[in-house]
């Protein structure tokens, strides 16, 4: 196969994706009371309403409507007032009543978007020939019902919903507020037309429109024993947790507006940093509780129509969202350059050996055979409502990047990471506080450095919560570092006794006697028994070898104990060498 | 002085157990006695709960010595349509499917029933699933009318209505989706009514058309069944049904105040009077109801319900559909039936409905999967909405210049088993009652007399705006103030033929 690089040269990978988040924040289930859990017993959270016992009646959670309300916002979605839920029927194992219910074309939120900023290494992935008109004029065609869910609800969207009339207060709601989103489309459609934009470093922006979030019930969990890396296929049985059923889910799907393999990973990413400071669920992919499909096709650059799509699933880290996607873009290329045909089918991702198989081949669309749940009346949020949701939503990741680049002076990159963590985010502006430029600099860097790769390497048991350092020790180490009281060698062995001991970095620094000399009175005498002792090295200078200074330094740094400011050396020896 | 417990009403029966005339476990045992002696007849009953029955007749006997006050309806003995949710009971909804199904939980309207004091005696026989107007697709045995055992009781709460007209007990409840209470009332001669969607909680009792459901009681009186009312909305809205409503119970002081009607408005609507198929003496009976209403001081003025005709076609639209999708967890894996020595999934799925469901339950799935399915939905479904907004706007306007509609609640009297065969001509036995669970308002049925040419129980059906249901109360005890019993009226009370059998109370 072909690799990335080379494929996407040719073809025009076109993706959107299918992402499911649990609300693991709330404590309650969707539509009962069961407790939300993700490590007890199994079915030992089960009541009539989650088991789907007959008789048994939905009430809607009044928390995870707020939830999916400040997903939306902090999606740039149309946040809809009147929308309903649905019931969607398929016969599975893990799912009670035979339907699932969720919502139909009208969804809560309608219509966001999310601006990608893709750098680095990432940048390239997309070749420069995707830029320009062609490309803002093959998203815009790209959007006509190439996902499926938003075709089939599409044709429902003039539908009424069932209710008894003025009775239980049933009315037209979706189907009006369907025909205004309906109607909304054409700016949506416009907004997205604008394209990515490229930077001159290489590094560009692209706006990923969302079609959708909509509210629904996750089904129950299922377990196949004894098959391959957790598959039904060649499992001895499989058994069904009903602690899971009913837990409050929101899919997000995307337009497919995605280009690369990184798009998709950047949006899942920033997506995640989004969910998790809204506080809404732990977003953990490894867990299960933020999964993701991903849809893909190929087509011949500078052409319009759409290729055949297939589906990936079990891409669950992003790392895996990535790879697969890749692999899944390399391998229909393969195909379709030797005049194969793509078949509209859900693939496997196996990450263990690094290729996608099939799961399931889709030769007829499926009948779901969708209509309104006559046992929930349809959804009329009042502004109130609205307004109460978004004064609950935090600053958001993007506004808390460009707020620290504006206010603090850091780097935009370290800005991003740190604001893409609500934790990490105010530790920094507990540490950097009164800060800016140079010495909040110092501040962030401890902090992506130090402190981020001391965590890595702790695992999983230590986090930023329970490792016992304070904002005002890296301040301190900060202020060290600035005022060059010691070198950035020095700073990290300090950083180090500091998350070992608790102690100040101050006292560390004092007591190991380890504050760096700059004080040229005191270090003159060393330049001068250096340049006594190393009289070919000082020759090679002479003589235009401007390198061998390195080595000069390193002999004043021993001499010194590592206590001489390195930096003071250099310009000591230049000057007895001139 | 002995005499039968079905000379009692339940307001009778909780007064007497109250007062010490007579204890509550020898109500039941009075009330299981009469069932021993009539049920061979009528067959009203899937299950009688003795265990119980007794049981919950003895707490109350118990708070009653511990000088505790009585609720409302203190051993009145209950029965409880088999769609319902009773721990302790199997609930069967008359299907295969469900032959042995135990309730794992106890329904909101059965339970409010009992801390209301009421005495469960047993679950009463219905149409598989509540599909059907005559009980007889029950797939263990049919109901037969105690006015008439070579007749049906209708349905599809036949056994609850029939259960009360053959005196077995004094109340019961039943489950209206399409006129599954008002229609058996009327054929049985007692009061049934079904009121306003969202009035009484559906949560425990097994869907049907969940847009079209409502739980209602059957009594012998209007008194009687605004006390079962008053113990079915009492507690308020219930948490566990979205869909229900806040209703103050005020429907005992609403038979209590049937007064003088002067100012009210009561419509007629003439094309129902002049119907296709109504026959002269269920007119007859129904004229005489509005003539007690005028002799009460009420004004009787026409009013008209133009697209009511749409009514049975919606129904039969909505009522599959949503039926469809929730009997669609009858798998043959997860509840009630499963066919033995089946090899793969959909074979044992295939096999188990086809056993587990009989022929009008599998008539209306399909129906619905059909009108469910793409392409299809927009043409009924959506039309089905149409016309369910359209008559909903027609009793909006009718209620601008009415307080009440007096009508049919059904167009003929009881008919034989077996006599109507064709599915679709049993479906226009719901044409009075259809167009109420479309818009969802209430009505209720009371009887008004012997048909002149059957001899069989008439009745008239009374409508009121949504969430008005007290003013049903009121004027259905006008009415049989005027016709009942008690005026020296041909019928209310017990059947003739089963009237003091067995049952006999000290």
């Amino acid at each position: 196969m072909k690799e990335l690089s080379e494929v996407l040269e040719d073809w025009e990978a076109v993706i959107g994706l299918e992402i499911h988040t649990e609300l693991t924040a709330l404590d309650t289930k969707m539509f009962c009371n069961c407790k939300l859990t993700h490590d007890d017993e199994p079915n030992t959270h089960v009541c009539p309403v989650c088991l789907g016992l007959p008789g048994a009646l939905p009430v809607p959670n009044r928390r995870a409507i707020e939830s999916i309300v400040k997903a939306g916002i902090a999606t740039n979605c149309e946040i809809q007032k009147h929308s309903m839920f649905y019931r969607k029927h398929y016969f599975y194992p893990d799912m009670a009543k035979n339907f699932q219910t969720t919502q139909g074309p009208v969804a809560f939120c309608m219509h966001g978007h999310l601006d990608l900023e893709v750098t680095g290494r990432g940048a390239a992935e997309r070749p420069a020939c995707a830029f320009g008109e062609a490309e803002a004029e093959s998203l815009a065609s790209a959007s006509a019902g190439a996902v499926g869910l938003s075709a089939d609800l599409s044709r429902r969207a003039d539908s009424q919903p069932a209710g008894a009339g003025d009775a239980c207060g049933a009315t037209g709601a979706d189907a009006s507020a369907g025909a205004t989103a309906l109607a909304g489309l054409s700016a949506y459609d416009t907004a997205a037309g604008a394209g990515p934009v490229r930077h001159e470093d290489g590094s560009y922006t692209v706006p990923i429109r969302i079609l959708r979030i909509h509210m629904e019930e996750d089904a129950a969990k299922m377990v196949h024993v004894g098959g391959e890396e957790g598959r039904i296929g060649g499992a001895a049985e499989s058994l069904i947790d009903y602690n899971r059923c009913g837990t409050p889910l929101i899919e997000l799907v995307t337009e497919p507006d995605l280009r690369t393999p990184e798009e998709a990973r950047l949006f899942m990413e920033k997506l995640r940093r989004i969910f998790v400071t809204l506080g809404i669920s732990d977003c953990s992919m490894e867990k299960g509780s933020m999964r993701c499909d991903g849809n893909v096709s190929l087509r011949r650059r500078g052409e319009r129509t759409l290729g055949t799509k297939t589906e990936l699933k079990n891409l669950n880290s992003f790392k895996a969202l990535h790879d697969g996607l890749a692999y899944e873009i390399c391998r229909q290329a393969e195909v379709l350059e030797e005049g194969g045909e793509i078949y509209q089918e859900t693939r496997h991702w196996e990450p263990s050996r690094k290729r996608t198989v099939v799961m399931r081949t889709k030769e007829t669309a499926d009948d779901y055979r969708f209509f309104p749940d006559p046992d929930l009346a349809p959804f009329d949020l009042t502004d109130e409502f609205i307004a109460h949701c978004a004064a609950e939503i935090p600053e958001l990741p993007d506004a808390k990047r460009d707020r620290f680049e504006r206010d603090f002076g850091i780097k935009r990159a370290d800005a991003e990471q740190l604001a893409g963590d609500p934790a990490l985010a105010a530790f920094f502006e507990a540490a950097a506080a009164g800060l800016s430029g140079k010495a909040a600099q110092t501040v962030a860097n401890l902090i992506v450095n130090e402190l981020m790769g001391y965590l890595n390497a702790a695992g999983a048991d230590v986090t930023l919560e329970t490792c016992g350092i304070a904002p005002a020790q890296v301040a301190s180490l900060a202020g060290l570092l600035a005022e060059d009281a010691i070198s950035s060698n020095q700073g990290h062995e300090v950083f180090l006794l500091m998350a070992q001991m608790g102690d100040d970095p101050a006292k560390i620094v004092d007591e190991r006697g380890m504050r760096q000399v700059s004080d040229t009175a005191a270090l003159q005498p060393i330049v001068d028994a250096v340049l006594a002792r190393c009289t070919d090295q000082a020759q090679q200078y002479r003589d235009g070898n401007q390198k061998v200074i390195g080595f000069l330094v390193g002999q004043c740094m021993r001499e010194s104990r590592g206590q001489g400011n390195p930096k003071l050396f250099n310009e000591l020896l230049r000057a007895s060498l001139s | 002085m002995a005499r039968s417990f079905d000379e009692l009403t339940a307001q009778e029966i909780a007064a007497g157990i109250a007062a010490g005339t007579f204890s509550a476990a020898e109500v039941t045992a009075a009330a299981l006695d009469a069932i021993a002696a009539r049920e061979t007849e009528v067959q009203a009953f899937l299950q009688v709960t003795p265990e119980l029955a007794q049981e919950a007749a003895a707490r109350i006997d118990a708070a009653r010595a511990a000088g505790e006050a009585l609720p409302p309806l203190a051993g009145v003995p209950l029965a409880v349509k088999d769609n319902m949710n009773l721990v302790g009971t199997r609930t069967t909804c008359a299907s295969r499917m469900l032959e042995t199904y135990e309730s794992p939980y106890t329904a909101t309207c059965v339970a409010r029933m009992l801390a209301a004091g009421c005495i469960p005696v047993g679950k009463a026989n219905m149409d598989e699933f509540a599909f059907g107007s005559s009980t007889d697709s029950s797939a263990f045995h049919p109901t037969n009318n105690p006015w008439d055992t070579a007749r049906v009781p209708g349905g599809s709460s036949g056994g609850s209505a029939a259960a009360v007209a053959a005196g077995m007990v004094p109340l019961s409840l039943g489950s209206d989706t399409g006129g599954s209470i008002r229609q058996p009332a009327a054929l049985c001669g007692v009061v049934g009514m079904k009121p306003t969607y969202g009035a009484v909680s559906r949560y425990g009792v097994v869907a049907f058309g969940s847009s079209l459901d409502q739980v209602g009681p059957f009594g012998r009186t209007v008194a009687d069944v605004a006390l079962a009312m008053d113990a079915l909305v009492s507690g308020g809205r219930d948490p566990y049904d979205s869909t229900a409503q806040d209703v103050v119970p005020g429907f005992a002081a609403a038979a209590a105040s049937a007064e003088d009607l002067a100012g009210t408005r009561i419509g007629l609507v003439p094309a129902f009077m002049e119907a296709e198929g109504l026959t002269a003496e269920v007119r007859t009976g129904v004229e005489r109801a509005a003539s007690a209403l005028e002799a009460a001081g009420a004004e009787l003025v026409e009013v008209d319900l133009p697209h009511v005709d749409a009514a049975i076609a919606a129904y039969y639209v909505i009522g599959p559909a949503e039926a469809f999708s929730n009997l669609a967890r009858f798998d043959g894996i997860r509840y009630g039936y499963q066919e033995p020595g089946c090899t793969n999934l959909a074979d044992q799925s295939a096999r188990s409905r086809a056993h587990g469901f009989g022929a009008e339950a599998k008539r209306r799935q399909m129906l619905g999967a059909y009108l469910l399915s793409s392409g299809v939905y927009d043409q009924y479904y959506y039309a089905a909405q149409k016309a369910r907004t359209l008559i909903t706007e027609d009793y909006s306007a009718a209620f601008a210049r009415v307080d009440a509609i007096l009508m049919p609640a059904t167009p003929h009297a009881a008919f034989r088993h077996g006599e109507i065969s064709d599915p679709t001509q049993m479906y226009l036995s719901d044409m009075y009652t259809i167009s109420l669970n479309i818009a969802g308002n209430g009505g209720i049925s009371v009887p008004v007399g012997l048909g002149a040419d059957s001899g069989l129980p008439m009745a008239a059906q009374l409508v009121a705006p949504a969430f008005a249901d007290e003013r049903l109360i009121t004027y259905a005890a006008v009415i049989e103030r005027a016709l009942g019993r008690a005026a020296g009226g041909s019928v209310l009370g017990v059947a003739p033929a089963f009237a003091g059998k067995g049952g006999e109370l000290r």
